[in-house]
């Protein structure tokens, strides 16, 4: 493989205008992160891998199950019966796509210890992760680093994208200053989501990404995209970068520095973990209890909310707090406290 | 917020202890007993004159007989650590805190026999049986809390170190729960060993706490190195309170302590003592009327210190702990509060407990407001 002729595998991709031979050859040797490799994740993963991109990182800590294979397109009944981590399938089918590209699957939670070195080490990031929080995380990395990131979230026919150009562009706080309040926002668990909306959204992602690969600054997308695919709304606004950020004007990075982000702690002699907002807040218990209704029988009091997913029990308090028995695993308790209530 | 929950630490502490950490730092943080110039000699004094105020506190008349340590647990390890060998036989009871319960472990392991005096559903002791394990065969140590950390119940410790000397052992008092709460003193309760925080009863910060250790008694250091004194010598000086305080100690918190101390004195633990009983003879008054509700311990103030363990029908520790901090904003400790054996012998293990333990800030209208809070759960269960 040359620049010049880029293998016959990459012929219709690299016969468009934009890209090129030599854009071929740069994405070959360049690099994606995907953070979160759920529906939009395993979406993203496998148009960088059919694409040629050449390293590929996927992070991800949680495991493919059976209620995943409707969206999550990279993962199939196999790896739902053996469990395996979403990171690890997702390597596997990447391999088994295209054998050149090299891939790092790493099963983790996303944190203030290893964010900054997951973003360093690569040319784009893609957020394909479910909760505000790890984004906000993600973008003060990417905004310290001066490493591109593309937003991207679905839920329900709803879908948005943002690119994020450090320095240049809007980061995600200009645009979201305050994470939405746990238990206020609807989330896939609890509203939904097509699988159509989610190819949608990683597909503006991954043309974002390989813009950025090849090196065509011009032609990125210059602000929120958002649609609905099913009552046919679609609108893209624009903006200019906040005055004030805390992130990329003040440079003072509040979830890297773990300063803002929620708190989830062992409780003394339970297998069970307490997972609590950064912030003071009320919750509308009652809210919250017709929302999760969708989910599965709840038990709602003046004092708490309670319901059930699998082997789990969620009990959801005024503060927002939340303690998840049947689990000694921190990163199984966010995880579904950003599923179920939301961050 | 109404903090019920100083059994793990008190808060708040009194404002001068702040006043004494941010003094010092700015003026005196030098390195104690390290050299001749005037920060050094400035924080020489602050650790002397806490040495010299937790003596006169505990009744030792020697405070070079108090070595610091970071708590409770240091303290504790230090003297079971360093005074029991492969052989020795020690006696301790079925409500000790892992703090006690956890290195004795480890120690039989390496050929310590250990021997665990039951103690009653109500936590209480009875000293017959004390005495027969006693009897059981030679024993080096007793090593037993003042008052359980779950339930509260004080131990009869005066009573129980006389038998430990009636039969030739030595006798260690771990005052986690009691120091500053209740008098001790050293020579009249006839204590070899007393290991307590500093973040307790005594309202000092978090990672103050200290070791006395009785005149005839030698303990092997669990750790060497500098000491600021004998630097000559290539062992371990012997003399205390050096030999079990090697490295610099915590200048800035035992600064903090003195403060705490001084707080104190002056009000009077007799005085904190007292109002710390009244506030737990409310709670349990109070408690006694919530139908479901369960008091484990002896439901009895004149039997135990402010900290108080319940259950209540309907409801799980752990969730009405999360419920009385998120709907009420009162702060209390559910679970098995590192004591599993304790929570064994009083009959709440696995699920533990909420320990509600008011300190010598909590008001009357505080415990009133935690009783009303109660009553509202109970029947609310889920």
């Amino acid at each position: 493989m040359s620049a010049e002729r880029p293998s016959e595998r990459y012929s219709r991709q690299a016969m468009f205008w934009a890209i090129g031979p030599a854009g071929q050859e740069r994405l070959r040797t360049g690099s994606a992160a995907v953070i979160g490799c759920g529906a939009l994740g395993s979406a993203t993963v496998e148009l960088l891998a059919r694409s040629g991109v050449g390293r590929i990182t996927v992070v991800d800590r949680d495991f493919v199950e059976l209620s995943n294979l409707q969206r999550q397109v990279l993962f199939d009944e196999a790896d739902a019966a053996a469990g395996v981590p979403k990171a690890i399938a997702a390597a596997q089918a990447v391999k088994r796509i295209n054998s050149e590209v090299a891939v790092q699957p790493l099963v983790a939670d996303v944190t203030p210890d290893n964010v900054e070195h997951i973003v360093s080490e690569v040319d784009v990031v893609l957020d394909g992760t479910d909760n505000f929080e790890t984004r906000y995380l993600v973008n003060d990395a990417c905004v310290k680093l001066g490493v591109p990131w593309i937003y991207g979230g679905a839920i329900g026919a709803t879908g948005m994208s943002m690119t994020i150009r450090p320095g240049e562009s809007p980061c995600f706080r200009c645009m979201f200053p305050v994470s939405p309040e746990p238990g206020t926002m609807a989330t896939c668990d609890t509203a939904g989501v097509l699988a159509s909306t989610v190819v949608a959204v990683a597909a503006i992602q991954w043309t974002e990404a390989v813009k950025i690969l090849v090196g065509d600054r011009e032609h990125l997308n210059p602000g929120l995209v958002g649609f609905d695919l099913w009552s046919n709304d679609h609108l893209v606004t624009k903006s200019s970068r906040a005055p004030e950020c805390p992130c990329c004007v003040q440079k003072r990075f509040e979830y890297l520095e773990a300063q803002v982000t929620s708190r989830a702690a062992s409780l003394c002699g339970r297998n069970a973990i307490q997972v609590s907002p950064g912030h003071d807040l009320k919750l509308d218990l009652a809210a919250m209890g017709r929302r999760l209704a969708s989910v599965g029988p709840v038990t709602s009091s003046d004092f708490l909310v309670r319901f059930t997913v699998g082997k789990h029990e969620l009990t959801i308090f005024a503060d927002g707090r939340a303690i998840v028995k049947g689990t000694s695993d921190k990163s199984v308790a966010r995880t579904l406290y950003a599923r179920y209530v939301g961050t | 917020m109404i903090y019920l929950d100083n059994a793990a630490t008190s808060f708040p502490k009194p404002p001068a202890v702040a006043e004494a950490i941010s003094t010092f730092l700015a003026t005196g943080a030098g390195n104690p007993g390290r050299s001749g110039h005037r920060l050094a000699l400035a924080a020489q004094r602050a650790v002397s004159e806490t040495r010299r105020l937790l003596a006169s506190c505990f009744g030792v008349a020697d405070p070079a007989r108090v070595a610091f340590a970071l708590n409770a647990t240091e303290a504790l390890n230090q003297a079971l650590w360093g005074l029991l060998r492969p052989g020795d036989r020690v006696v301790t009871t079925s409500i000790e805190h892992n703090a006690v319960a956890r290195p004795l472990n480890a120690l039989a392991d390496r050929g310590v026999a250990v021997a665990r005096v039951p103690c009653g559903p109500d936590g209480a002791l009875d000293l017959d049986d004390l005495a027969r394990a006693l009897e059981a065969g030679p024993t080096r140590l007793v090593a037993m809390t003042h008052a359980s950390n779950v339930s509260g119940t004080v131990l009869p410790a005066r009573d129980a170190a006389r038998l430990a000397h009636d039969h030739g052992a030595l006798f260690l008092l771990d005052a986690a729960q009691t120091a500053g709460v209740l008098p001790i003193d050293v020579r009249e309760m006839g204590l070899d060993l007393l290991a307590f925080p500093g973040h307790k009863g005594l309202l000092g910060p978090t990672g103050t706490g200290g070791l006395y250790v009785a005149p005839h008694v030698r303990l092997a250091p669990m750790r060497q190195g500098g000491t600021g004194t004998r630097s000559e010598e290539e062992r371990q000086p012997e003399h205390m309170p050096e030999a079990l305080e090697s490295g610099t100690v915590n200048t800035v918190g035992i600064a903090g302590l003195g403060a705490a101390l001084r707080y104190l004195m002056e009000r009077g633990v007799v005085n904190v003592a007292a109002h710390e009983a009244a506030l737990t003879a409310r709670l349990l008054a109070g408690l006694k009327e919530i139908p479901g509700l369960r008091i484990h311990g002896t439901a009895d103030h004149r039997r135990q210190v402010a900290s108080v363990s319940i259950t209540l029908e309907g409801w799980e520790p752990v969730d009405m702990g999360a419920v009385l901090d998120s709907s009420f904003g009162i702060a209390v400790r559910p679970g098995l509060h590192c004591a599993p054996a304790a929570h064994r012998t009083l009959g709440t293990y696995p699920q533990g407990t909420v320990r509600l333990s008011p300190g010598c800030f909590t008001s009357d209208e505080d415990v009133d407001r935690t009783l009303a809070a109660l009553r509202g759960l109970a029947g609310a269960g889920n």
